[in-house]
């Protein structure tokens, strides 16, 4: 249940392009809201409504640096690791399938 | 998340043979092999502690995979440990250690396979760069269930 409502509040968080894009450009790396602002033609204030909302579900981390905040993103993956480490996975059990069957073929 | 891959499988020969097979060039290219006509897979292959066993694989000669694996345990017919860098045509080369197993079960073989040291940092900031892909998937499926 708690995890859903998590899930749902992801969602929400995501069903809007601007937010979208904001990650998009975070996922090339930090940025402070005044850089994020510029290219999306929104007000300071504008900005950090969807960076907030982006921060209530850790997809988006922020920190006072300096007189600015950076934006950066946050734990929650949209595929974390271990979806590249799955990937892996299934092709070592491939690997290992095909030479069972070859070692069984020649028996 | 988890940095080690462990995987088993049983096959219906005794260890010895399993090993053989395995350590010999056409279990390594049963093993790096696929389905995909035109798959390359060379194995080269130096049994003994200090041996490479060179690896190099894919679809095709311009887009190939090369595991070179140094073997640091060579213990017949039970076990092999090899540190090995996997390289990559269109990303960073990493480093890991792979061991595998063969252990006796009636006749038969338990064969396991365990990789550990991911470089998971890196993966991690790999991984991030495919957040767009990940975002344009989910957009579609947000807009599938509207």
């Amino acid at each position: 249940m708690q995890h859903s409502e998590a899930l749902d509040r992801t969602f929400f968080a995501l069903s809007d392009p601007t937010r979208r894009s904001i990650l998009e450009r975070l996922a090339r790396g930090p940025a402070t809201i005044g850089e994020l602002a510029e290219p999306f033609g929104l007000t300071l204030n504008g900005l950090k409504k969807h960076v907030g909302i982006l921060e209530t579900v850790d997809l988006v981390i922020t920190e006072k640096v300096g007189r600015a905040r950076e934006c950066r993103l946050g734990p929650a993956q949209l595929e974390d690791a271990t979806s590249w480490i799955d990937g892996y996975r299934r092709v070592w059990e491939r690997r290992l399938d095909r030479f069972g069957a070859y070692v069984e073929e020649r028996r | 998340m988890t940095d080690e891959l462990r995987l088993a499988r049983v096959i219906d020969a005794p260890p010895d043979v399993v090993f053989e097979a395995f350590t010999s060039k056409g279990g390594q290219e049963a093993f790096y092999g696929t389905d995909d006509p035109g798959w390359i897979v060379r194995s080269e292959c130096d049994l003994r502690v200090g041996g490479l066993w060179t690896v190099t694989f894919g679809p095709s000669p311009d887009h190939l995979y090369h595991h070179r694996g140094v073997f640091e345990i060579v213990d017949r017919p039970r076990r092999l440990v090899l540190a090995t860098t996997e390289h990559r045509p269109d990303r960073p080369s990493f480093d890991f250690s792979v061991e595998f197993t063969f252990e006796d079960q009636d006749g038969r073989t338990v064969m396991t396979v365990i990789q550990s040291g991911f470089p998971t940092a890196e993966l991690r900031d790999e991984h991030r760069r495919g957040v767009p892909n990940a975002l344009a998937r989910l957009e579609r499926a947000i807009r599938a269930s509207e």
